[in-house]
């Protein structure tokens, strides 16, 4: 028992197997077996909120009740981290605005359409950070772009959609991006602007299930950053296999930057930007940048 | 790669993907393909392999690549195909260590280590103790590393007394690999060598006894930054693998050379920043004795790798009430996980005097920060949270969270608590106020409770049926009577669930309605509510509803059936034979309940789900009967499951005495 959890109660081996499959086959996010604490932890306020004594009970909550869908839900949004905020990861931006926007907008200047996937984008600062970054290269000026967020967690799409926002989120936005992309609510709060959210939309989407998606358009580019994390091999692979589908040949996938397709996917060509590693849709036909 | 080429290579690759494996030049075709430029071609050659019928012809030919000393792509893409195919790879391969050039015979060595086969560990221990080249005893070594035999442990120690020195670093690396530790007096003089003393303390953090812990906290002092942040990896594995009663013993190990080391800190910071996760595990054990407040954050931080949050949360609740206000300040910064860790060590520490930064907290987007808020502001027992408090009670996703804190307030500041509860309630608020205000008023709040139950929003109408049962039982089964007809399925399910706890047998006709209901929610009320109550005329229903598809209906009604004591044979073997493995381990919990259930217990130590043996050997273990003992001892025989085993042993010893 650790010194904070004093009368909570411990979750058994079994109950943290039987809980870690079947958020598994739903989802396919893979608790690993050292993470039983993790889980326990992040667990222990739903036993509370409905006043549930062990997690053998919560389990056939999770089975059973009439309200275990979005329970279900709930549990998910619990065990995985929502870790994010604008102008994360800044070298990959970088190179993203710098190098592969340039070449879709020599691509697609024929439809004047561009689309951007921020897959598992979570309570939506990535989505966001992406049309800011659209909108800063002035390349789309009355072009059709849309930023496509999906997460599984509705509660955070909800979240999303509001678009406001306090300080964590904003460790690190400049001030000068502070004053272009947000309008000030109160001392620790913003909103960012109606024209940056005009670009987004957002939608619910269980990447296991791929028929269930959010998204119906062919992709330009897929920003899908610390998702594959949550996912054993056979999953990510599913993942993978989504995305891939889900791009227009020659489109681009962007991972974590610990992130890499090693040992999970060659369907994807490793591509050496200046800035950054990234992956394409291999391209078959006459185009040429 | 020029646009022509690339799309030269992606023809390529979709080619082998698509690749016919039955075709004659199938094999070839991906020999062909292992010596492609590109390496998305060659891995897709090699993850062909697999799908070709014949692996033993397979195999051979992918060795003879093996030969092809100029081709290294060819040779690495082959060898990634000979682990894709397993088993049929190692007999080849054990022959292949016998090979005249050692070049092949440690390209041997290296795929059986990535095969990890216990059948290879015979052969590659000759090789270890007796090849007469320094990189094949070395591939091999290596290699028993990730087998995981005795054997294979026993001659790597061996080797630790080897003129070879990258010899004895391979055999320490891989007995570190293998969590195999040679015994202390054997590491002992390892640590005085440059070239292997980091591996040395890597074995050493595997030993978690005192004695080894002293020799590790040696290293914290050492000048060398590699020595030390060895040491402290090796700490941080003691740390993990040491009970948490012998855990003060080593603080005071560590405590003695840190007063020694006033520099510390720094070093400590700058592992906690690291990116290796053995660092970070032994920077925090040494974080946990220095108790700096300004390493705080950094503590916090190490949540990221979600592994590391028990220690982080020992260790920074090892840190003290001063930490407090360090990490309050800090909160902005902190990424999503450090926020966590620190907010539930906030929550713990707080005072009155934290109030105004709690309060600016609740400003703030994220939910995670404002429950933390929420929680900690309950927990000041001021005055002044209880306002900003009740401005939550009518925010969906933070009422409940609200009320529970206010109720905590209640304790020192009674009166106010309830009249924000009270006017909150007359302006709509969420059902949790509900809960707060009779748990706070008690039964002087009952008049307010039965208006807001015939006149309130939905949700506020179920809270009602159910929180005027648990403080007046009769007139709460009155409410719940009435409230049987309310157009809302929420309404009449918290009716069912109130007559189910407090109404008998009289109340079944009720019941039967409830059943009928054309809501899920309502139905799954009543199925339970009719055991409760024991509306013994219902079991009609129930029995019908055993082999109901979905799960959630035919598991309550086992339970149910068990509880009025009315599961016939018939009923009960149709749930053991239902799809879903709960209703089977509720029907065999329940024959075990009602006596005589050994019989369905040994037949189950035959189902395909792990839990349903499981809880099957636990029904034997309870029963006492000792005649099922062989038949355990058969299932334990041909047990896989290591939970499912685990539950078999117990059962054996139980039964067996020892």
């Amino acid at each position: 028992m650790m010194p904070f959890d004093t009368g909570r109660p411990e979750m058994n081996v079994e109950e943290f197997r039987l809980l870690r499959d079947f958020v598994y086959a739903y989802c396919g996010i893979l608790v690993r077996d050292d993470m039983k604490y993790v889980m326990q932890r992040r667990l222990w306020p739903r036993l509370e909120a409905l006043g549930l004594t062990d997690f053998g009970s919560y389990y056939r909550y999770l089975r059973f009740d009439a309200q275990r869908r979005p329970e279900l839900e709930t549990a998910i949004e619990a065990l995985t981290t929502h870790e994010t905020y604008f102008f994360r990861e800044p070298r990959q931006l970088k190179a993203f605005s710098d190098e592969v926007l340039p070449v879709l907008e020599r691509r697609n200047a024929r439809t004047r359409r561009l689309r951007v996937w921020s897959a598992g984008c979570s309570s939506g600062e990535e989505a966001y950070t992406l049309a800011m970054l659209l909108k800063e290269s002035g390349r789309f000026e009355g072009w059709d772009v849309e930023v496509h967020g999906s997460d599984i967690s509705r509660r955070v799409l909800a979240v999303a959609r509001q678009g406001e926002y306090g300080p964590s989120a904003l460790r690190a936005t400049s001030a000068d991006q502070l004053s272009r992309y947000f309008v000030q609510l109160g001392p620790n709060r913003v909103r960012v602007r109606d024209d940056i959210r005009a670009l987004v939309s957002f939608g619910h989407h269980n990447l296991q299930e791929p028929e269930q998606g959010s998204c119906s358009s062919r992709m330009d580019a897929v920003f899908c950053r610390n998702v594959l994390i949550y996912f054993d091999t056979p999953a990510r692979q599913r993942v993978l296999r989504l995305i891939y589908e889900k791009l227009t040949p020659g489109g681009y996938l962007m991972l974590g930057h610990s992130e890499n397709l090693i040992n999970l996917s060659a369907d994807f060509e490793l591509v050496h930007l200046r800035g950054d590693l990234v992956y394409r849709r291999p391209e078959l036909g006459g185009w040429s940048p | 790669m020029s646009e022509e080429g690339r799309n030269a290579e992606e023809l390529r690759y979709r080619a082998l993907l698509a690749l016919d494996v039955f075709r004659t030049d199938a094999r070839e075709r991906l020999v062909e393909g292992l010596h492609d430029e590109s390496w998305r071609v060659r891995r897709a050659a090699a993850g062909g392999f697999a799908r070709v019928p014949g692996r033993a012809a397979s195999v051979e030919r992918l060795i003879s690549v093996l030969g092809e000393r100029d081709e290294t792509g060819a040779r690495n893409a082959a060898a990634e195909a000979l682990v894709s195919l397993g088993s049929a790879s190692v007999g080849p391969l054990v022959r292949l260590l016998g090979h005249v050039d050692p070049d092949q015979r440690k390209f041997a060595a290296d795929i059986l280590g990535q095969l990890a086969r216990p059948e290879a560990e015979d052969a590659l221990v000759s090789v270890l103790l007796e090849d007469g080249d320094l990189n094949v005893r070395v591939a091999a070594a290596e290699a028993l590393g990730r087998m995981a035999g005795r054997s294979g442990a026993r001659a790597l120690e061996r080797t630790l007394n080897d003129v070879e020195p990258l010899l004895r670093l391979s055999a320490l690396e891989s007995l570190a690999a293998l969590r195999q530790p040679p015994p202390l007096s054997d590491v002992l003089p390892l640590l005085n060598n440059p070239l292997l003393k980091r591996s040395a303390y890597r074995v050493l953090g595997l030993i978690p006894r005192l004695e080894a812990t002293e020799l590790v906290c040696r290293g914290l002092g050492a000048e060398s930054r590699s020595t030390r942040e060895a040491a402290l990896v090796a700490l941080g594995q003691q740390a993990a693998l040491t009970a948490p009663s012998l855990r003060s013993a080593m603080d005071v190990a560590v405590s003695q050379v840190l007063q020694r080391l006033p520099e510390a800190s720094g070093w400590v910071a700058s592992a906690l920043e690291s990116e290796d996760l053995e660092l970070r595990a032994g920077a925090l054990v040494v974080a946990a004795v220095l108790r700096s407040p300004k390493l705080a954050p950094l503590v916090a931080e190490v949540a990221q790798e979600e592994r590391l949050v028990p220690e982080v949360m020992r260790t920074l609740a090892c840190f003290g009430p001063e930490t407090g206000r360090e990490l309050l300040a800090s909160m902005g910064r902190l990424s999503f996980p450090a926020r966590e860790a620190a907010g539930q060590v906030l929550v713990e520490m707080v005072d009155a005097s934290f109030v105004p930064e709690l309060v600016q907290m609740l400003d703030w987007g994220e939910l995670d920060v404002k429950s933390v808020a929420v929680r900690a502001l309950g927990r000041t027992g001021s005055r002044d949270a209880v306002a900003p408090l009740a401005q939550l009670l009518s925010d969906p996703e933070m009422a409940a969270l609200a009320a529970r804190a206010l109720v905590s307030l209640a304790t020192s500041h009674r009166d106010l608590v309830l009249q924000v509860l009270e006017s909150a309630l007359e302006g709509g608020a969420e059902p949790a106020v509900l809960n707060a205000l009779v748990r706070v008023g008690g039964t002087a709040k009952l008049p307010l409770v039965r208006r807001i139950a015939s006149q309130a929003s939905v949700s506020l109408r179920a809270t009602a049926v159910e929180v005027v049962a648990a403080v007046d039982p009769v007139g709460g089964l009155e409410l719940a009577r009435s409230a049987l007809v309310d157009e809302s399925s929420s309404v009449r399910a918290a009716a069912v669930r109130v007559i189910g706890q407090l109404g008998d047998a009289s109340m079944a006709e009720l019941l039967a309605r409830a059943l009928a209901d054309s809501a899920l929610e309502v139905q799954l009320s009543a199925l339970e509510a009719v055991g409760e109550c024991g509306a013994l005329e219902r079991a009609g229903d129930l029995e019908s509803l055993v082999r109901h598809p979905d799960g959630a209906i035919a598991f309550r009604a086992v339970r149910s059936l068990a509880r009025l004591g009315l599961l016939r044979d018939e009923v009960l073997a149709r749930a053991v034979s239902h799809e879903d493995h709960e209703v089977v381990k509720a029907a065999l919990q329940a024959g075990a309940d009602r006596g005589g259930g050994e019989a369905l217990a040994l037949e189950l130590l035959g189902h395909a789900r792990w839990d349903v043996r499981a809880a099957a050997a636990r029904v034997l273990a309870d029963s006492g009967g000792t005649s099922s003992l062989p038949t355990m001892l058969a299932a334990l025989s041909l047990e896989t499951d290591t939970l499912a085993r685990r539950a078999l042993v117990d059962a054996v010893e139980r039964l067996s005495g020892r």
